[in-house]
Formats: structure tokens, sequence, C-alpha cells
């Protein structure tokens, strides 16, 4: 656990909205797909993940539907909204902006 | 597009709570199978992969919890969470549910009752057309303020003023008649109106039309237009009455239209007027008003006109006030009676909308309607602060529960939150069972025959009045006891201290609601004393006259077609046939009777060349034989006899109230007066008699004694009504032959009335028994509940001390001891309350005393207004609550005295 970092408040909601942005998923596949991508370095966990989604529905950036999932099951599939579309891209360049920040302050001291 | 999915999103989570949390369930439980997978596949045995799935995942309940957070819809599930907790909770209670619900019904019942009463008499405005051009016009009285009533021939040079109204139209005040239709003769409100009546509010016909000018001619064939209320209601809305005959007042009228759903008359005070006539029918159809030939003084109707396009109200004021000064320049005579219904030289135009009755009666009536919400309000107030003593203790009680949830980390809030949605559960189901009862009680009256109708229907007013009060007495009554319950200390309460420490404070929440209930309870009684007070002096003043052993019947002759001649001799005939009844003493026809006579206007001889003035009387047409059957003394001078005919000078006899007042001595035999609207009808004053109670004359039915005077039928030219009897034993019987003798002369006559004479006045004493029997009800239900909240109270400080009473009882005191040191907290409480109620009573009724100079308000001075302080009555009253109080205690004093002390001191 402790060469997880945990993560940093509010990243939690652009990390889901980039993994769907490729393709619709459900919980678990956000999760995992996180997890991969970032070499096991960044752990989801459910207890902040599905409040999360639950949020970003609800704020309109996100939308679910139920599908079949690759094992055949029954599962709730998340997909952005256009709203969503354009709220990543803001988070996004937003997010790049904090990090090439902290990244400079970082170096020059 | 973002806005539709949060609307959307928010409206699925609210609406569809049940599949959304399935959802919730089923993803949760995906993720876990996942997990599972997951670990197996990297080559854990199942059980072990679901074991660390499991400690992974925590807890389910706090991931679901956090996402319902997340979702914004927490606080309406928590509110439906705590709507079906607090429902489950008064279901369990059901004992205590259903007393508040009992006890808040027949408050916000009472209260709903009287507002819609209010609301029918005040509050409900009809659909008029752009009612913005409206103005109702008054002549003034002499000291410049409107008048009841304007005259019909005022209201016709008013009309004339075309440049300034676009239309003009009269009515008259309703007035009480009788229509025979289907063979049975039935009471009805009448109206006159001008045909330019429905046009000038701007209104349509529901059916058929409105009588037109050539029907308003005089001598034109007799034309009405039936009431809407009348038309579905008594003739079962059938379009064919329209174009049919129906005898009014006995005269064959035609009818020509249904008036519309809305309007129930000129003067809209809930009387729904039956019969619109055309105004020239009035000398045709009741012979004692004659407005169209009338003076300028005395006949009966209200104006309204309809205000030309561009006029303003100030123009119509101007253009009223030349009329005014022109009406005084040429009919100087008409403007110099004095007295009552005297008219001065003056006209007031008032905007519509700015009138509900009478410029000068709305004033008043706000405010008596208002003093009676005011007093059922009170009971209302009794009913909250009762709920909130039972809460109290039920909280009490509940503390153990309130301080196990506040350890478990539920906040004061989420507490308080609760206990208030559990009493607004409660006063909700008042308000409907309130609702219900007034629904009924409402239904109740109408079943009964008034004379008049009042239409009582509930309205959207009412019922948001209702739903309204339920709520917020909700409120009231629940918000101090839940956060008196939530403030608890923990430790103490938990530790389940059997015995806690007793409050030996004085002033509590709890003692203080008592004290207020009884003492409220005691106010209400007050009032009712009064009224019993009243009722039982008017009671007192009519039976000034010997009732027993009398009977009366009515009939009216119009109906069946008689030529006044025949009449005569019909009448004759009946009345040799009673005397020849055996047992019968004497036996008289007259036309009224003491306690239901008519107003007339007369003006009275000053003797000594002063001029005279205008005065208002109540007559009656009796005949000989009258004074003697109803054994009413003779004072001075004589009674009528057979000498007094038609052609000999008119005479009358008057009551000794008459006299003084109008004649300023008792023996007033041989001075004169007239009839207003008749400069010819100088009548001599033969003989003064005992006053009688005359009852419903005039709106003051707790003063009724006024002058009255007595006019031989057989001179007046009037047909007799009524035939009364006195038979030397019982009178019931008598009312039986009465009727046997009517059917013997004619089968067809109709019977009116056929009663003694003792129900007759009975009946006459309605309105104030009403009264009384009304505060009497709202006092001993304000009495009742505050018996209730001190029963409480006093059951749960007795269960609270048991283990106390168990030691002393252990210790050797004595139930007689046990009782007394119960008893004497109650009779504190009760004695405190009785006697602020006690102070507080006397200082109203100090005030009402003082205040009531302002009796010129033009509906009477109840004598109420003017309560004398009975000591006898407020001993009475405190004597009652000292009772109520002592039966309180009683029970659990009782039961705390048979305890047996080793149960009591294991108690818990």
């Amino acid at each position: 656990m402790s060469d997880q970092t945990d993560l940093i408040q509010g990243t939690l909601d652009l990390l889901i909205m980039r993994t769907i942005a490729l393709e619709p998923m459900h919980g678990w596949a956000v999760a995992q797909r996180i997890q991969q991508i970032s070499d096991e370095l960044l752990k989801v966990q459910q207890g902040s993940l599905y409040p999360a989604l639950h949020r970003l529905e609800h704020q309109g950036w996100i939308t679910a539907e139920w599908g079949t999932s690759d094992a055949n099951r029954r599962a709730r599939f998340y997909s952005l909204t256009k709203a969503g579309k354009r709220q990543l891209e803001t988070e996004v360049s937003k997010w790049e902006r904090l990090s090439a920040g902290v990244n400079l302050v970082l170096k020059r001291t | 597009m973002r806005l539709w999915y949060i609307l959307r999103s928010r409206l699925r989570s609210i609406l569809f709570r049940d599949r959304r949390e399935r959802d919730l369930s089923e993803e949760l439980q995906l993720h876990l199978e996942c997990e599972i997978e997951r670990h197996v596949a990297d080559g854990v045995p199942e059980h072990e992969a679901r074991h660390q799935a499991l400690r992974m995942f925590g807890g389910v309940e706090q991931i679901k919890e956090a996402s319902r957070d997340a979702r914004g819809t927490a606080a309406i599930d928590a509110l439906a969470r705590d709507t079906r907790h607090g429902l489950r909770r008064l279901v369990r209670d059901w004992r205590f549910t259903t007393a508040a619900v009992l006890i808040l019904g027949l408050a916000i019942g009472a209260n709903t009752a009287i507002f819609s009463v209010v609301n029918a008499v005040l509050f409900r405005e009809e659909a008029l057309a752009d009612p913005d051009r409206l103005v109702n016009i008054y002549q003034n009285d002499r000291a410049g303020r409107p008048l009841v009533v304007t005259s019909y021939s005022a209201y016709t040079e008013i009309a004339e003023y075309t440049d300034i109204f676009a239309a003009t139209m009269a009515g008259s005040m309703p007035n009480p008649g009788r229509y025979l239709y289907d063979g049975a003769v039935r009471d009805a409100v009448v109206e006159f109106a001008t045909a330019t009546y429905l046009d000038t509010l701007g209104l349509r016909p529901s059916l058929g039309r409105w009588f037109d000018e050539t029907e308003e001619r005089p001598g034109a064939p007799l034309v009405a237009v039936l009431g809407y209320q009348a038309w579905t209601r008594r003739f079962r809305a059938d379009p064919s009455i329209v174009g049919r005959i129906i005898r009014i007042e006995g005269r064959p009228v035609t009818i020509v239209g249904i008036a519309p759903a809305n309007h129930r008359g000129t003067v809209d005070i809930g009387l729904g007027t039956d019969f619109w006539l055309p105004v020239t029918a009035v000398p045709a159809v009741f012979a004692n008003l004659a407005p169209r030939d009338a003076s300028t003084i005395n006949a009966p109707f209200l104006v309204k006109a309809r205000l030309r396009e561009g006029v303003t109200l100030a123009q119509a004021k101007a253009a009223m006030d030349v009329l005014a000064q022109r009406l005084a320049a040429e009919y100087p005579d008409q403007f110099r009676a004095e007295g009552e219904f005297a008219v001065g030289p003056g006209i007031t135009v008032v905007a519509s909308t700015d009138v509900r009755i009478h410029p000068q009666a709305d004033g008043p009536f706000m405010t008596i309607a208002s003093l009676v919400l005011v007093i059922v309000g009170l009971v209302l107030a009794i009913a909250c602060s009762n709920l909130a003593t039972l809460l109290l203790v039920r909280g009490a009680a509940r503390a153990k529960e309130v301080s196990v949830r506040l350890a478990m980390g539920a906040t004061r809030r989420q507490l308080v939150r609760h206990l208030l949605i559990e009493s607004l559960l409660l006063s909700l189901a008042g308000g409907i069972a309130g609702c219900a009862l007034a629904w009924w009680g409402m239904r109740a009256l109408q079943g009964i025959d008034f004379p008049f109708r009042v239409d009582l229907t509930v309205d959207y007013r009412v019922l948001t009045f209702a739903i309204l009060l339920s709520q917020v007495t909700g409120v009231v009554f629940g918000l101090a006891p839940a956060l008196k319950a939530t403030r608890v200390d923990l430790l103490t309460t938990l530790r389940d201290e059997g015995l806690q420490p007793i409050d030996h404070r004085r002033l509590t929440l709890k003692n203080a609601l008592i004290v207020f209930q009884v003492a409220v309870s005691v106010l209400l009684l007050g009032g009712t004393s009064v009224f019993l007070q009243a009722a039982a002096a008017a009671r007192a003043l009519r039976v000034d006259y010997a009732v027993d052993g009398v009977a009366m019947l009515e009939t009216d002759l119009r109906f069946a077609g008689y030529s006044e001649p025949d009449a005569r001799r019909l009448f004759d005939e009946l009345l040799r046939r009673i005397e020849a009844i055996p047992g019968v003493q004497s036996a008289a026809l007259v036309r009224g009777l003491p306690m239901d006579v008519h107003g007339v206007a007369i003006v009275v001889d000053g003797g000594d060349g002063q001029k005279g003035s205008t005065l208002e009387a109540a007559a009656i047409d009796a005949a000989p034989g009258f004074f003697d059957t109803l054994r009413i003394a003779l004072l001075h001078g004589r009674v009528f006899d057979l000498r007094d005919r038609a052609d000999t000078p008119r005479v009358a006899v008057i009551t000794e109230r008459m006299a003084r007042q109008y004649f300023g001595a008792v023996n007033a035999v041989g001075r004169r007066f007239r009839s207003a609207n008749d400069p010819n009808s100088w009548t001599e004053v033969i003989g003064v008699v005992r006053d009688t109670g005359t009852g419903d004359f005039d709106d003051d039915v707790l003063d009724p004694i006024g002058p009255l005077f007595y006019t031989s039928y057989l001179q007046s030219g009037a047909l007799p009504t009524t035939v009364i009897a006195r038979t030397s034993g019982d009178a019931a019987p008598l009312v039986a032959a009465l009727q046997r003798e009517l059917r013997a002369v004619d089968i067809t006559l109709p019977v009116m009335t056929a009663q003694t004479m003792a129900q007759k006045l009975e009946g006459s004493q309605a309105v104030p028994n009403v009264i009384a029997t009304l505060f009497g009800a709202l006092g001993s239900l304000g009495l009742a509940l505050a018996s209730i909240g001190l029963y409480a109270v006093v059951a749960f400080a007795v269960a609270r001390r048991s283990r106390e009473i168990g030691i002393r009882m252990a210790l050797g005191a004595r139930s007689q001891q046990v009782v007394w040191s119960i008893a004497r907290g109650v009779a504190g409480l009760t004695g405190v309350g009785t006697g602020i109620g006690l102070v507080l009573l006397v200082l109203v009724m100090l005030v009402m005393r003082a205040g009531s100079g302002s009796a010129d308000i033009g509906i009477g001075s109840l004598s109420v207004y003017r309560p004398t302080i009975d000591p006898v009555a407020l001993l009475a009253i405190a004597a009652v609550t000292a009772v109520v109080g002592v039966a309180a205690a009683f029970v659990p004093g009782r039961r705390a005295a048979r305890m047996d002390p080793l149960v009591a001191l294991r108690h818990e």
C-alpha cells in the first residue's frame, strides 16, 4: 500500500472522466484501468470511486446505462456527456498548468 | 443540455428511489465479484479470495451512503425515512395517536366550520364583469353617513345621469316570502329588482332571460327570475321550470329565467335569493311595502351603477352632489323628518369593490367575525398547548430512546427534525379529521330547515385555511417539546437511575401549559355564562304573558285562491268552530304573534305642535279576544272590541315601552301616531298594555322588548293568518283539534305552523340558545382538553415517582398521605390557572362594559356587550374547574396509593 499514491482531492474526477472518454465502461473496469495505466501507482478505492461516479452523473458530466460486460454480466456503463467532454478539456488544461507549476517550483528550489 | 441531465437525474433519484437503490447494490455486487475473480485468477483459493475482496472493499453501507450523498438526495431520503419511521411509531402508539388526532380534529374542525361561515358571509367574491367600474350609491342620513337604503324615486333620478353611468340598477333588500309549488307552501327569500339589474352587474342568466322593461311596467303580468341555488336544490335543476307558473305570496308568477350560478343576491351575506321580481310587483305581492309611489324616504333599495368608460369615481361623486342639492331644493318636505330613518341631503358614492355589505356595517361585521374567530382560536390554543403537554410527557418517557440515538451519533438537529415530523404527521391527520368533522357538521347544519339558508360550501379558501392551520399547530405544539426532549443528560439517562432527581421547580414548561389551558377554559366558560345569563334574561322577559294552555295554528289563504270577503267568512267560521271545542276558554284571530312581528316606520304626533319624527316600531294585527287569550294585562284605557270597525276612527293599543319611549308617559291614551308612508293614517291610542318579548324583531335577539303596537285587523283591512286558543287543559291535544277544525272548514288549506304557544316561544329563542350552546360547547371542549392534559401530567408524574412513593410507603406513609401529596400539586396548578382565568375574565368584562358606548353600528346593541359580573357564575366556574382538577388527579393518585411498595421499589 505504501508504494501507492493517495489521489489528490479532485483528481479522481479527472482520471475517471479521462478513462471513460475512450469507451464506456463499468465501475470496476474504471478502477482497474486507472490502476493498469498508472503502472499500479494509483489505486482507486471503492469507497471513493462510487461516490465520485454518482457525483459526476449527478452533475451531468457523465451518464450511465445498463449493458452487458465482457463476462456477460449486467453492468452499469458510464460514458461522457457532451458537457462532460468540454468539462474534461478544461480540467485537463487546468491540471497541466497546475502540475507544470508544481514541477517548476519543485525543480527550481 | 447539462441542466437537462441534472434535472432528469435528480428527478429520477427522487421518483425511482427503489430502482436507484437496487442499481447501487447491483453495481457494488458486480464490483465485488469482479474483484473476487481477479484474486481467483491470481491463484488464490475462492473463499480466501472472497474474504480478501470483502476486506478490501470496506463498509458497503458507508459506500452506499456516500454515493447517495453525492447525488444530493440525502435530505429527501432522510425526510422520507423520518416520515416512515414516524408513521410506524404513531401506529404503534395508537392510543396516544387517536387521542391526539381527536383533540386536534375537534379544535381544527370547530375552527374550520366557523371560518367557513365567516367565509360564506364575508369573503366569498363573485365573478362580475369589470368590477372596478361598479359603484354603490347611497342616500345619506342627516349626519351625512350612508343610509342602509335608497328610495326608488332617488334611484330614478340617479338613473337619468346616463353621461356618467353606462347602466344603473336597483335591487331591494332580501324579503321573507312564501311560494306554493307541487302542493307545498315553502319559505323563500324574495328580492325586487329593476330590468337593468343583471346587465349592470355584467352577468348573464344561466337559463332563460332576465325580465325586461315591458314586464316592469305597472299592471304587467307578474314574472320572476329563479335563483340558481333554489333551482338546483328545490326544483332539481329542472330546465322546464322556465315558463311555468308558481304562486308567490299567493300570486301567480311566471318564471322567465334562472339567475347566474355564482350570483346570490344584491347583498351577498350568504342568504341565497330564491326569486327576483320586478320592482313594480311590490304592491301586488307585498301589500305593506310600497316603494313606487312612496315618498323619497322609506323604500328599501340598494343602487349600483356602472361608470361610463373614462368617467372617474370623483366625477361620479361630483355629479351625485349636484343631484343631492337639487333633490333637497325640490323636495324640502322629504328632508324634514327626524329619527332613525330620516334622509339627509347628501348622496354617497363608493366603489363596489370597497364594500362588502354596507359601508357602515362592514366594520362591525368584521369585528364580530374576528371576535368569533378569536374565540374558536382560543379552543385551538388549548388544543395546541394540550398536545404540547402530551408530547412533553411522551418526550420524557422517550428520554432513553433519545439518548441512545444521541450516543449512537445522531445529531440533535436530526432528532429534532425527526420529532417535528412526527408532530406534523399528527397535525396533518388532525387537520384531515377536522375537515371531515367540519364537513359533517355543516351537512348537519344544512339539514336543519332554517327559515333562511346560508350557503356553506367548502371552497379552496376553507381548505387552505384548515391545512395551514393544522401545519402551523403542528410546529407550534411540536417544537418546544422536541427541543426539550433532545436536551438530555446522556450519562444519567443511560445509566438509568431509577430514582431521578425530582423536579421541584414550579415554573416548568409543563406547568405553564397546564395553567394556560385552565385559564383559557375559564375564559370560555365565562363567555358561556354571559350568554346563558342573557338568554335567561331574554326568556324571563318574554314569558311575561301566559303561554301555558295556548295553542296556535297559522294558515295562508292567499294560496287557496279566496277572495277577501270569502276569506273573512271562512275565518269567522273557523273561529266559531274553535270556540265550540270543549275546554276552549277563549280564541282569537290575529296576524303576527308577540315573537313574530313585522317592523314599520311611524310618525308620532308631538301633540303640542311639535313636528313629527320618523320612528321604528313593531306591529301586530290583533283582534278582540287576543289580549284575553294571551293574558296580557291592560294598564290604561281599553282594548279592541267589536265597536272598532273599518268605518270608525283608527285606534291602536300600545305597549308600555312604546308609551314611555315615544310618548314620554305610560298613560298615552288619547295620543296619536301614523304610518310614515301614509299622511292620512292617524291612529289614536286607546289602551296601554304590559310589554311582551317581541323576540325576533330587529337584530336585537337578546334585548327582546322593543316598541310595539297592536291594531285591529277589522280596521286595517289585513287578513288574519293565525288563530290562537286557550284551553283549561293541556295545549298539545288542542293543536290537533285546531288542525282538525281547519280541515273541516276547507281541506285544501295549508297548515303553515301548528304548535303549542310554549313550543312557538321556545323556537323564537333559537338564536340566543344556539349562541349559548355554541359557547357552552366550546367552553366544555376546552375544559375537557385541559383536564386530559392535567390527567396526563399527573399520571406521568406518578409513574416517575413510583419508586419514591414505594420507599415512602415502605417507611410507613399511609395511602392518604400519598394521595394528598399528589393532589396538592394538582390543586396548585388548577388554582393558579383558575385565578388567572377569572382575573382575565373580569378584566375582559370590564373592558366590554366600558367600551360599549359605540352601539351606533346599525345592527342592534346586544346586551351581551355589557355583561354583568355575576359572582355566582364566577364561583360556579371555579367549582367546575376544581371538580375537573380533582377528577384528573384522583385516578393516578389512587393507583399510586394502591401500589405494592415491593413492586414499586423493584420498578425498572
